[in-house]
């Protein structure tokens, strides 16, 4: 059941009505029980691994609490910890060990048949078990306390919204939301139905449809033309933005109707100048998530090494936040682009003052844009790793960009051009807008008039010129 | 308190701004310039300062600047 499907409309519009009429416990309850169907509609078998994640976390983080030994906590937070992990790790990452083993052993003589793990990937994975040991790490540094409701947790863990693609919300920021009473009014509403709208639009009008141009484009062999690889790049990288904002919107609207508040987790991403800015605007929940839990850990019991004890941290952060990904080299190559992106900035950023002061004097400059420009093409670069098929097709595709870029005689360039531009100008009109209020929701808090003639405009060109029903959201795959 | 003025004291030379005022409640967000990097920076810069040494857990365990005092504050007691 993806979110831009029947099935979801009709399975949520169901939940929801029964919500409005139940009181706080009985929603909680309902809630579970709506996940559980939603996750069991995805695949059942791997509800005994949520069921897993769920009662060791629940037990562990009641044991580091009550506790009073460190030594004792330790345990109990090294058990909760090893067991997500493993369990993410054998299911996602073993074969690609195993192959990588394999290939480096044949390169040394040795021929070895090792047993491939033939198991689907269970959905959500890589969301829910970073998610659950939020709880367990947060309660070992004192920053929560567990909870003695094994329903309501199982609840933080399932909670559909979030289940499939994140964001990936922190025990201490949505267990409390889940404890309380909710107060579902008719604002929420409104505002959840915007963000749902929005992100339905996002994802059947632009990201399905940029998706057919980048797919074309990857999918061609050989000998490349640097201008039409461009395209596909582009059109990659708003259909990659258009389907995960998408989904983190319409999760956040569907929160929002029942009285939640969903993280954000995209702040005009593209609008970026720098490394740490693109970082702090782009899958937000999953950077501070790598910054709190991988990033400060290794970086502070460095710190004597002074900027090199930054610099250490975040290569082997953004290496692991590549992988995250997925198991292929494309996605640690992507990673480590960005390790060394930062890596730069960090040596060569000026300091706090006069970047405030260079801040304040160009907000809405030329020039402010010019970099906006420039730097969008830098996170162009990273997404051909991310998108291309292997890392052979990622090399020949740069060299095809570098060295064989061709503009004239190029009908597909032309078709392309039009077709990316017609998929995207609604999106950056938006955004342009909201970059200059300062806020994502300025075009929910405009006047009447202009939201009636986006929602009819937005409407008919789903309606006309959507790209088919129920696609899955690529961050699906992680 | 003496141990908040020399706090500040490190926050302003860190930050290069003579105008910050921190309070118990003052986190990253409200200060310009203190993002993941510059926080190594100002905790080394605070250890030095008070001749402390803090454990990981209790870096990590950080809210505000209110915790980072109390702790600092049963250091230099102690």
């Amino acid at each position: 059941m993806t979110f831009n499907s029947l099935q979801f409309a009709l399975f949520f519009i169901l939940v929801y009505l029964i919500y409005l009429v139940l009181h706080h416990k009985a929603q909680n309850i309902l809630l579970l029980a709506a996940s559980c169907v939603f996750y069991a509609a995805w695949d059942w078998r791997f509800l005994s691994l949520l069921f897993i994640s769920t009662t060791t976390d629940y037990f562990c983080g009641l044991k580091i609490h009550e506790n009073k030994d460190e030594r004792l906590k330790k345990k109990f937070l090294f058990v909760s910890i090893i067991v997500n992990l493993s369990i993410l790790i054998i299911l996602k990452y073993c074969n690609f060990f195993v192959t990588n083993i394999v290939t480096l052993l044949n390169y040394a003589g040795v021929r070895l048949d090792l047993l491939i793990l033939k198991t689907a990937l269970p959905l959500g994975i890589s969301f829910y078990t970073f998610r659950t040991m939020t709880y367990t790490i947060d309660i070992y540094a004192g920053k929560m306390k567990p909870t003695s409701s094994y329903t309501d947790y199982a609840l933080f863990v399932t909670f559909f919204p979030l289940l499939a693609a994140g964001p990936i919300m922190r025990a201490r920021d949505l267990m409390p939301q889940i404890e309380s009473p909710r107060k579902p009014d008719l604002a929420n509403f409104y505002e959840g139905s915007y963000l749902i709208f929005w992100g339905l639009f996002q994802k059947i009008f632009v990201a399905d449809n940029l998706a057919l141009i980048a797919n074309e484009v990857f999918n061609s062999p050989p000998p490349y033309n640097g201008a039409i690889i461009l395209s596909g790049i582009y059109a990659f990288a708003f259909q990659l933005y258009c389907d995960f904002a998408g989904y983190s919107n319409i999760a956040r609207g569907l929160g929002k109707c029942m009285g939640f508040d969903i993280t954000i987790n995209f702040n005009l991403p593209y609008f970026a100048t720098n490394p740490q800015s693109f970082w702090n605007r782009w899958h937000i929940s999953l950077s501070t998530w790598f910054r709190d839990y991988l990033y400060y850990p290794i970086a502070l019991s460095k710190r004597h090494w002074g900027t090199w004890s930054s610099v250490f941290a975040t290569i082997i952060t953004f290496t692991l936040c590549g992988l995250w990904h997925g198991a292929a080299w494309t996605f640690v190559i992507w990673g480590i682009y960005w390790a060394i992106l930062l890596v730069i900035y960090i040596l060569i950023k000026p300091s706090s003052r006069k970047a405030t002061a260079e801040r304040k004097a160009q907000s809405v400059s030329i020039w402010h844009w010019i970099k906006i420009a420039l730097f969008f093409q830098l996170i162009c670069i990273g997404w051909l790793f991310f998108r291309a098929e292997s890392c052979s097709q990622a090399i020949q595709m740069l060299h095809g960009l570098f060295l064989n870029f061709k503009i004239i005689n190029n009908p597909y360039l032309i078709a392309y051009g039009f077709r990316i531009t017609f998929y995207v100008i609604i999106l950056l009109l938006m955004e342009i807008f909201q970059f200059f209020k300062n806020d994502q929701m300025a075009v929910y808090r405009s006047n009447i008039f202009a939201k009636a003639a986006l929602y009819i405009i937005c409407y008919y060109l789903m309606i006309l010129h959507g790209a088919g029903n129920g696609k899955d959201f690529i961050y699906f795959q992680f | 308190m003496a141990a908040l003025e020399k706090l500040n004291a490190v926050f302003q030379e860190v930050f290069s701004n003579d105008t910050i005022q921190i309070k118990p409640e003052t986190t990253a967000n409200d200060i310009e310039g203190w993002d993941s990097f510059s926080h190594i920076t100002l905790i080394v810069a605070i250890e030095t300062r008070f001749n402390i040494k803090f454990s990981q857990k209790e870096l990590l365990s950080f809210k505000n600047v209110g915790d980072l005092l109390n702790c600092i504050e049963k250091k230099t007691i102690a």
